[in-house]
Parts: C-alpha cells; sequence; structure tokens
C-alpha cells in the first residue's frame, strides 16, 4: 500500500546521495543569503554616494 | 563508520560556513561604519546635535530669538546665522535668505508644542523642542526657492506650517548696514 511505502522510505535512503545533496545545499543557501546581502549593501552605498552625499554637509 | 565520517565532514563544512559568514558580515560591517567616520572626519556630515536650553516663556520677549533678531543675520565675522521660531502654525520668519556655498547656521526655536522640520532637497532634518535651541549647520550647494516644511505633527494647522528657504547667489546676498538679509521679492 501506498502509506506502508512511504513510511518505508526513510529506511531506503541513499546515504551517499544524501551525504552528496547535504554538501551541495548549504552551499546555494550561502549564495542565496550572499546575493540579498550583496544587493542590500550595493543600495545602502548606492544612496549614501548618489543621493546623501550630494545634498551636502550637515552637522 | 562511513556515516559517521559524512556527518563529521557535515559538521565541519556548516561551521566553515558559519564562519565564513560572520568574517564577511564583520567586513560589511566595519565599511559602513568606515564611510560614516570616514565622510563624519572628511566632509563634516554628522547627525545634529546641540544641547542648548532656552525658556520656551520668555522666547519672544528679548535674547536671541526676539522679534528683532529672527531672520537671517552676517555678522562682524562673515559667519551667516538663520534664527527661525517654528510655532502653531508657522514658521517666523516665512521666508529665509541664505547665500549657496558657504557654511551658515540654523537656529530653531519652538514657543509651544514639538515641532520638526526638513529643508527639500538638503540633508537639514531636525526636530525643534519647546525648551531647546535646535541647530543645524549646512552648505546650500544650489541657488533657488526650497520648501522647509513641519514635520512633526503639531495641530489641526500643521499642513499650513512651511517656510522657504532662499538660497540666492553669492552675488546677490548683500547684508544691510545691519548684517541683516532678507528675501529678494521675486
Amino acid at each position: 500500500m501506498q502509506s506502508d511505502q512511504h513510511s518505508d522510505s526513510p529506511d531506503e535512503v541513499d546515504e551517499a546521495a544524501l551525504t552528496q545533496v547535504m554538501r551541495i545545499v548549504p552551499l546555494g543557501a550561502g549564495i542565496l543569503a550572499g546575493s540579498a546581502v550583496a544587493l542590500l549593501v550595493l543600495g545602502y552605498l548606492a544612496i549614501y554616494l548618489l543621493v546623501f552625499l550630494p545634498r551636502g554637509t550637515v552637522g | 563508520m562511513a556515516e559517521l565520517h559524512a556527518g563529521e565532514m557535515h559538521e565541519r563544512y556548516i561551521l566553515k560556513t558559519e564562519l565564513l559568514w560572520a568574517f564577511g558580515v564583520g567586513i560589511l560591517i566595519a565599511a559602513t561604519l568606515s564611510v560614516i567616520v570616514f565622510t563624519a572626519l572628511t566632509m563634516d556630515v554628522n547627525p545634529p546635535s546641540n544641547v542648548e536650553r532656552i525658556d520656551p516663556k520668555t522666547l519672544h520677549l528679548s535674547g536671541e530669538f526676539a522679534e528683532q533678531n529672527l531672520g537671517t543675520t552676517v555678522g562682524a565675522d562673515g559667519s551667516v546665522t538663520a534664527r527661525v521660531i517654528a510655532t502653531q502654525f508657522m514658521f517666523v520668519p516665512r521666508c529665509i535668505a541664505v547665500p549657496r556655498g558657504k557654511r551658515i547656521t540654523l537656529r530653531f526655536a519652538a514657543p509651544d508644542v514639538i515641532h520638526g522640520l526638513l529643508i527639500t532637497g538638503t540633508n537639514v532634518n531636525t526636530m525643534v523642542l519647546p525648551g531647546f535651541v535646535s541647530q543645524v549647520h549646512t552648505e546650500f550647494t544650489r541657488t533657488g526657492d526650497l520648501l522647509m516644511p513641519c514635520h512633526e505633527y503639531c495641530g489641526l494647522g500643521h499642513s499650513e506650517m512651511w517656510a522657504i528657504v532662499q538660497v540666492l547667489p553669492e552675488n546677490e546676498f548683500k547684508p544691510g548696514q545691519d548684517g541683516r538679509v532678507s528675501c529678494a521679492q521675486r
């Protein structure tokens, strides 16, 4: 039956394939998070350098 | 045994990734703070901060913010200071003349409630609290009439509370005998 097959499936994981996948997944997460942070920092720098500073000194 | 080995490698990889990430974020924070410190030291860009008390009850009667002292004044040393009262629901005076390309001092006080202001297209942005003098140093880089609205809700007439900052070219910014400069009529 279908449900039995599902409950059995965790035992049938290919450990080698799992290890391979787990090697790639953190790299993808790192690239995604890195891209998001890089875009944020670039946006901050663009506004700081192109909008804030040309508006003149203040203090 | 092979499973244990793979698990160890995985944990080590995660730790390495986390340390690398922490290092990268540390670099970014340091770079951001460096930019702020660098511009503060070389370009004099700072958050306006001035703790100076003034009695809001007698503000208009005598002293610096009495009516005859409001507006733009050029000191004997050539320094330009504009004094403005922010009150419900207007700025006094309604128009401030300032020169382009010269460091000036803006001083604000309020006799009633909390106000705030910004000057459009510039970095001038401050609160005006009763009991304190708000002071901002700035330098205007282009001529023209700039809107200066109240940006802190101060009552029913808040939306009508605004003034004009008239940035004049150097050759048109001419103080009178008393060192005062009024807005040009256009």
